[in-house]
């Protein structure tokens, strides 16, 4: 009889149907607390449904007794508000730190957490996107390991903060500046990432779009110091370097993504935006 | 927190109905107002859509959990495909949700909803692209997340329900089977 495959919900029925089956098995053994039961795994002190993200994506949780400091954990809101956090977070029972499950024995759940865990938790993941994005890495070869959980946040903050350093650096059409520079990289991030869909590639369209926003930031870092330095030589310098520094963090995941035989329609449009975006850089005054 | 009272029941989390309506409120009168006081379109972009971004956060991480008790997100499973989870309280604790909680989260996020769109088809009208995209994309984090809440809804009921008649047949089974030992 295998336990294994069942999902233990009242410890009672199950208590029954062990002490039936050890009268079954032979009366040598004597049903107590001295008893070897069959194994088990261990049935958890209260009714809960497993996660199984194959057949149902659905997930319940259990709220502990009327939780008390739910307000006080809404006032500690104040505080994280400024702080950039992640448009979806992935859920890690495991590791949620500071859960307000009381000893219950369950695996922390995040539906509970304090707010400036939730903030916590999404400024740690922004950052280790972005040093596995952007810095060399181990695991850059696998598209699937990197950037496995991915959060728009960072994206969206690159993009506007390159696009506030444009518009600052720029004399005329501050207005036209920024909203050029935006939508170039909002759309043109989408796009590139259609164009690798189109081409047979597989790839998750969210995915894409997180790692062709977080690899802006070499060229952010090559906007702010063209829009502290003005000579020409070393803006053509500084923005060359950082387009390389892009194109390399970007070139892994792309190529992966598609058949070797069309690597070079895949990659070569972000090359594009890149050295466009790296032309505006260049020509701003 | 207010004591209930019957008939009229206050509201349970009076701090975070108060930001889950903040962010989307000066958003919205942000966006309206700028005109008058602004001559950048940078500014009114900028802070526009960043408080409609601190409000999208604020919604699915917080006011989402402690007003209704439901949650989605996304994850990359081991295959490398991308699947979309929801979360939900259990169904005693469901239950004792707030309603007054409940009918503010709904409401207002299909108002704002509402209002963008005015506000998008305003600026169509006006053919102001730039403020077009403001509005578009205010709309579409508003959007992402009534759909998302909306799903975990549904999925919630459906889930109690499974669940019920699950506990039901293994309670009769177990019944069944006591029985059985006592005849």
């Amino acid at each position: 009889m295998s336990h294994n495959d069942t999902i233990p919900l009242y410890q009672s029925s199950q208590s029954d149907i062990d002490e039936i089956e050890n009268m079954m098995n032979g009366g040598g053994f004597q049903s107590g607390p001295g008893t070897v039961l069959p194994a088990r795994p261990p049935s958890p002190t209260r009714p809960s449904i497993p996660v199984s993200s194959s057949s149902s994506p659905f997930v319940q949780s259990n709220l502990p007794p009327p939780p008390p400091s739910s307000s006080s954990s809404a006032s500690q809101k104040v505080t994280p508000v400024p702080a950039p956090p992640s448009l979806p977070p992935s859920v890690n029972f495991g590791s949620s730190e500071g859960s307000k499950t009381t000893g219950f024995g369950s695996p922390p759940n995040t539906l509970t957490e304090p707010v400036w865990d939730t903030v916590k938790r999404d400024l740690c993941r922004i950052v280790s996107n972005l040093k596995l994005v952007v810095f060399p890495n181990p695991n850059r070869e696998d598209p699937g390991k990197a950037l496995r959980d991915w959060d728009l946040w960072g994206p969206f903050f690159f993009i506007v903060f390159l696009g506030l350093t444009l518009s600052w650096s720029a004399s005329v059409k501050k207005s036209e500046v920024f909203a050029v520079a935006f939508a170039l990289l909002a759309a043109g991030a989408v796009i590139l990432t259609l164009n690798v869909l189109l081409l047979g590639g597989h790839i998750i369209f969210f995915q894409s779009l997180s790692l062709l926003g977080y690899c802006l930031f070499p060229l952010d870092v090559g906007a702010v110091i063209c829009m502290l330095k003005d000579n020409v030589i070393l803006k053509m310098i500084v923005v060359t370097v950082t387009l390389a520094w892009s194109s390399w963090a970007a070139y892994p995941f792309m190529s992966a993504a598609v058949n070797p035989r069309r690597k070079a329609l895949a990659l070569y449009p972000v090359f594009l935006m890149y050295v466009s975006v790296g032309f505006l850089i260049i020509a701003i005054d | 927190m207010d004591p209930s009272q019957a008939p009229v029941e206050n509201y349970a989390n009076p701090n975070t109905c108060l930001f889950h309506v903040l962010f989307k409120g000066a958003a919205l009168a942000f966006y309206i107002l700028s005109a008058l006081f602004f001559n950048s379109f940078v500014i009114i972009f900028v802070v526009t859509v960043l408080l409609a971004a601190l409000d999208f956060w604020v919604v699915k991480n917080v006011s989402g959990r402690i007003l209704v008790g439901l949650r989605w997100w996304n994850e990359i499973n081991d295959l490398g495909e991308s699947v979309w989870k929801f979360e939900s309280l259990d169904q005693e604790s469901l239950a004792r949700m707030n309603k007054k909680d409940s009918w503010l989260f709904w409401w207002t996020l299909y108002l704002a909803a509402a209002a963008w769109l005015i506000l998008g088809v305003f600026s169509l009208i006006r053919f102001q692209a730039d403020y077009l995209l403001v509005v578009g994309v205010c709309l579409s984090l508003n959007v992402a997340n009534i759909i998302g809440f909306t799903k975990c809804k549904k999925d919630a009921k459906k889930q109690f329900q499974q669940f019920a008649s699950q506990t039901i047949a293994s309670r009769f089974q177990s019944t069944v089977q006591s029985a059985f030992t006592l005849v």
